[in-house]
């Protein structure tokens, strides 16, 4: 200790007494933000299994960003996006998002990626005094049970997608159904719920079975798959994991025996598994293949900024930051008091038409969609084409349900 | 189904994955056992096998180029890896090829990142192996029969290499007593470049097998690089035929855990090292007891 003779024992008490205090102080003082800038927060899953979702909002938030910045921002403010991984980690998020809060005073938070994400964060949401709205987390508990008043969902979550597939079979003539899932918070949901809606429509649900995220060997899935003697078979996957499932299936030669039906898909599924996809019908959040202006104009500048035609989170994560801004202008601040009573009400008509955010449970009212995967002119990969659409009344659960009464 | 065919096909998915993770644990259990490095840069080497095995499978419009040239790129990274970097670290501890092999994760997995895209890509199995076969009534993949013929003659390939040849001779030796070898006449550091490629290019081959069944994806490295070392764990460090035999018990264990109790399918592989650990605490067939 000779060489810091000046630091005695209490000076070290005192600082780290003043160390504790500052640490335990109710909130740090937020940062100076510059008053023109409006920044949201996004913690999003690049990598991990479910990457190929986190790397979606990601564009979808970005091309909106750039935008709504080059017509001027938004009431008279420009826009920047917080982007950090979270590597689909619950903890990492909460962590994350935190950071956003404490260190760039940011209040509005969106394209978190994993439903067992959002459910960490939304209880944080009002010690933070910042808004979520989600463009992509299905568990039906965040609209439910788990349901915080900062909280805002403008996508179709897990039960309303699992609510246009059971529509579907109901009209089918498929009698006896399975269902496997991605053992976590959405997966589990999702199939609960089709399980339910099975039993309603009177049809056989044999039962279900879950794979851990990551998995990668599906053979003894596919096994029990075939011995439930089901005609269909409902499935809850995304990322890796669907595209390992859906190309072992095809080896097997599962949907030659089994309809495959799913509650949702992206296009980088038919990308990843080509063939192995043809025939599948599913749930789709956003489909860029919508019959309307709005959406031809979004799909026609995404084709002009990726080459690519926009996929089913990227139309999601569209809608939710049209919603946001909606909402921004309706209220003309970003006072999360103001925005949340301004989101409450707020209605646009965009690429997936007519979308009313609901006051009760916050969850946005929308069309249901089903498209079947098949060869489309000018794609190398199998392509939905939609098949069904259901009105948003008959998909959307009643306020703070995740189960359907008919 | 019947019984026989029950147990005829699950038995074969499990051969069939046994030989994928025999693939991905034989490799970091060669290097660890010769050079005593700890490879943390496996998972991702498996991954870029997949990756040039897309590229070349693409651009050849055949698998076969793909099964020959992507271990062989592998090889060559693991190579030129072992030249640059590790051959300055010999005299250190081994905590520095654990961090150092991290380094190389993460810069390859990033170079895979923006060359390839983030996006999943379709490998399809070759041709000749596209197709089923019915076995006692069910269909199988005709791949998975191939995975599993090519497990065996991988397996034969490197136990002769390693026993019966006078290159197996040396690098045995070599792992024994490098001073001794070395006071042979024989180039310790040519022996120890020769098996970190041959390590890694068994890496790259269990990437581009696998890649028909899981797609070449970016999430490949994190997902396969801990199974990796679960295979050596329960085998024995350095152990050539405790990395078959483990591969075996964990998929044979995982494909009938799955099916009979699916609730703890995450469970079984590390249930099963936990077993193991606790009755020899060196693996299966590890030196250290």
């Amino acid at each position: 200790m000779t060489k810091f003779r000046g630091i005695t024992r209490r000076t070290v008490t005192r600082s780290a007494i003043a160390g504790i205090a500052l640490a335990a102080a109710p909130r740090w003082p937020r940062p100076a933000v510059a008053a023109d800038v409006i920044k949201i927060g996004m913690p999003l899953a690049l990598t991990g299994p479910l990457g190929s979702v986190g790397q979606q909002l990601k564009r979808g938030g970005e091309l909106w960003a750039k935008t709504q910045n080059a017509s001027g921002g938004l009431i008279g403010r420009q826009i920047q996006l917080l982007i950090e991984d979270t590597g689909g980690n619950p903890a990492d998020a909460v962590r994350k998002a935190q950071e956003m809060v404490e260190r760039d005073g940011c209040n509005i938070f969106t394209g978190i990626t994993l439903s067992s994400e959002a459910l960490a964060v939304v209880p944080k949401l009002e010690e933070w005094k910042a808004i979520f709205i989600s463009s992509d987390n299905g568990d039906g508990r965040l609209t439910a049970e788990s349901f915080v008043p900062n909280f805002f969902r403008s996508n179709i979550s897990a039960p309303m997608g699992a609510r246009a597939v059971s529509l579907f079979l109901r009209e089918s003539e498929w009698q006896n159904v399975y269902a496997i899932g991605m053992d976590y918070a959405w997966g589990r949901n999702s199939v609960q719920v089709f399980e339910s809606e099975m039993k309603r429509a009177n049809k056989n649900f044999i039962g279900s079975v879950f794979s851990p995220i990551g998995t990668k060997d599906f053979s003894t899935y596919i096994t029990k798959i075939r011995q439930s003697g089901a005609e269909a078979v409902y499935i809850t996957m995304a990322g890796d994991d669907y595209n390992a499932f859906l190309a072992q299936a095809a080896q097997y030669r599962l949907p030659e025996k089994v309809q495959l039906l799913s509650e949702v898909v992206d296009l980088t599924v038919p990308r990843a598994v080509g063939d192995a996809a043809l025939g599948l019908i599913s749930s789709m959040r956003y489909c860029f293949r919508l019959d309307n202006p709005k959406n031809k104009e979004f799909v026609a500048l995404w084709q002009k900024e990726y080459d690519t035609v926009p996929d089913n989170n990227e139309g999601e994560q569209w809608q939710a930051l049209k919603m946001l801004a909606a909402g921004i202008e309706k209220a003309g601040s970003t006072e999360t008091g103001s925005l949340r009573s301004a989101l409450e009400t707020t209605a646009i008509d965009d690429i997936k038409g007519h979308v009313g955010m609901r006051k009760c449970d916050h969850q946005a009212v929308q069309n249901g969609y089903m498209v079947k995967l098949a060869k489309g002119e000018g794609f190398s990969y199998p392509v939905p084409q939609i098949i069904a659409t259901y009105p948003g009344e008959k998909t959307t659960p009643a306020c703070n349900k995740m189960t359907f009464e008919d | 189904m019947s019984l026989f065919a029950f147990l005829t096909t699950q038995s074969l998915n499990a051969l069939s994955q046994a030989a994928l993770l025999f693939f991905l644990g034989v490799g970091l259990t060669l290097i660890f056992g010769i050079m005593r490095i700890v490879n943390f840069a496996h998972g991702t080497l498996y991954m870029l096998g997949a990756f040039v095995g897309y590229s070349v499978a693409r651009s050849t419009g055949s698998f076969w180029p793909a099964l020959l040239l992507a271990p062989l790129a592998v090889g060559v990274v693991g190579v030129l890896f072992e030249l640059v970097i590790l051959r300055r670290l010999y005299r250190r501890e081994a905590s520095a090829f654990l961090m150092v092999t991290f380094g190389l994760a993460l810069v390859l997995g990033e170079i895979v990142r923006l060359t390839w895209g983030p996006e999943a890509l379709q490998v399809e199995p070759p041709q000749a192996f596209a197709g089923i076969v019915f076995l006692a009534g069910e269909p199988f993949p005709t791949y998975r029969l191939f995975l599993v013929a090519a497990g065996i003659i991988i397996a034969v390939a490197i136990w002769q290499l390693l026993d019966r040849t006078r290159l197996g001779l040396i690098i045995r030796a070599a792992s024994q007593n490098p001073e001794m070898v070395s006071a042979l006449g024989i180039d310790v550091n040519l022996v120890r470049s020769m098996v970190f490629g041959i390590g890694c290019s068994l890496a790259g081959i269990g990437g581009v097998l696998a890649a028909p069944l899981v797609t070449a994806s970016v999430g490949m490295a994190a997902r396969m690089i801990i199974d990796a070392f679960v295979i050596v764990i329960i085998g024995g460090m350095g152990s050539f035929l405790g990395s078959l035999i483990a591969a075996l018990l964990i998929a044979f264990t995982q494909v009938f855990g799955e099916y009979y109790l699916p609730d703890f399918a995450l469970a079984f592989m590390y249930l099963l090292m936990l077993l193991v650990l606790v009755i020899r605490p060196g693996g299966l067939l590890g030196k250290e007891a």
